[in-house]
């Protein structure tokens, strides 16, 4: 590469990359939550459904604290801008 | 070395010799305000040094925010003191002529949109009111992304987060957890929301003018979350009290909504629509 004159510090690459991928992997969680939350209060699952869908997103979300503390990322850093469209996911405020 | 002028806003004359600019307000560069009349309309400017305010070096300091935030400090300064004493129009910040006469030119290829804008906000004086939804859960737990995440003080610096995210027990208490969360957020949002149309429509009785800004984006430095109404009214002067007192009256108590009245201020929200020939002018080299 070392014609290229473009400056790739390896770290910021690997974190830039995280970063993107946390993003879409917290979208559709969020996503999914809303979507159980919804199902939950419809009454259409049966508890033991509740209590799987309830463990698997709250061990998903432990799972992404871990890899936001592993990358040095802070949970808003976890957005896009997509201009006038606003950001991709809610900000609060 | 040359100067020239900074132009802050066009006002009437005063009445007599009461002018409002004490010696202690300094506008821009650090520089005194003094006053331009001609021709039944004043210029109230200062003269700054011009290799500051040349065309090329105003292309490079319009990008320097520290810059920016001082010139609009002492833009406000002149423009707050004269509020005292009369009516200013402000101008566009950055409104630099050559010389004397160029205000004057100024003044005159102006003169129609200013003595218009004039009396449209001739005695009128502008008051701000912001809602916040501040007790939303939402706005210190996570709500989506952004926000603290329970047991992780680490990451949370940013989000002033509570210590109320103890590790729910079973899948089923943390789907329970997260409804109350969202529906303490959402309850908060729509008071917020209903605060704001009441006020907003109680509001324009006393104003003859409102303008609606984008609600603050909680990024920018010094803003505060969770903005919902972001107004500007353009009161009369003597309405000013009545119009104080509305806001109280409609400020919800001891709830997560937090209303805030500022003013009275120039009336900088109405006066953009007097755009100002200053290209023209320009900078001086």
């Amino acid at each position: 590469m070392s014609g290229r004159h473009v400056d790739l510090d390896p770290d910021t690459v690997e974190r830039d990359l995280a970063q993107l991928v946390l993003t879409v992997v917290e979208l559709l969680r969020q996503l999914m939550e809303r979507q159980a939350l919804r199902r939950v209060e419809t009454g259409d699952l049966t508890e033991e459904q509740e209590e799987r869908i309830g463990l698997t997103l709250m061990l998903l979300e432990e799972r992404m604290d871990e890899l936001l503390e592993k990358f040095g990322l802070r949970p808003e850093d976890l957005n896009i801008d997509l201009g006038p469209l606003g950001p991709l996911l809610p900000r609060d405020g | 070395m040359t100067e020239v002028r900074y132009v802050y806003a066009v006002t009437r004359p005063f009445d007599g010799a009461a002018t409002p600019l004490r010696e202690d307000v300094r506008g821009v560069a650090g520089a005194p305000a003094r006053l331009l009349a001609h021709d039944g309309l004043v210029a109230v400017l200062s003269d700054v040094p011009a290799e500051d305010f040349s065309d090329v070096a105003l292309r490079e300091r319009l990008e320097d925010l520290d810059w920016l935030a001082a010139t609009a400090r002492g833009h406000d300064a002149v423009v707050s003191a004269l509020t005292a004493a009369a009516t200013p129009l402000p101008l566009r910040l950055v409104t630099v002529c050559r010389d004397d006469g160029g205000v004057r030119r100024m003044l005159d290829s102006g003169r129609d949109q200013f003595t218009r804008a004039l009396e449209r906000l001739d005695g009128r004086v502008e008051w701000g009111v912001k809602v916040y939804a501040e007790g939303a859960e939402g706005t210190q737990e996570r709500q989506g992304a952004a926000g603290a995440r329970p047991g992780k003080a680490a990451v949370r610096a940013a989000g002033g987060g509570s210590a109320q995210g103890r590790r729910p027990a079973t899948g089923r208490d943390y789907l329970k957890q997260r409804m109350r969360r969202r529906d303490a957020t959402e309850g908060v949002w729509a008071q917020a929301d209903a605060v704001s149309r009441t006020l907003h429509s109680e509001l324009s009785r006393y104003a003859e003018a409102e303008q609606v800004h984008r609600p603050q984006d909680p990024r920018l430095p010094g803003a505060a979350r969770g903005n919902v109404l972001n107004a500007a009214y353009l009161v009369p002067r003597e309405k000013g009290e009545a119009f104080a007192e509305e806001v109280r009256r409609l400020t919800p108590p001891g709830t997560g909504i937090r209303v805030e009245l500022t003013g009275p201020w120039a009336p900088y929200s109405f006066a953009v629509t007097t755009a100002v020939p200053a290209a023209e002018e320009g900078g001086s080299e």
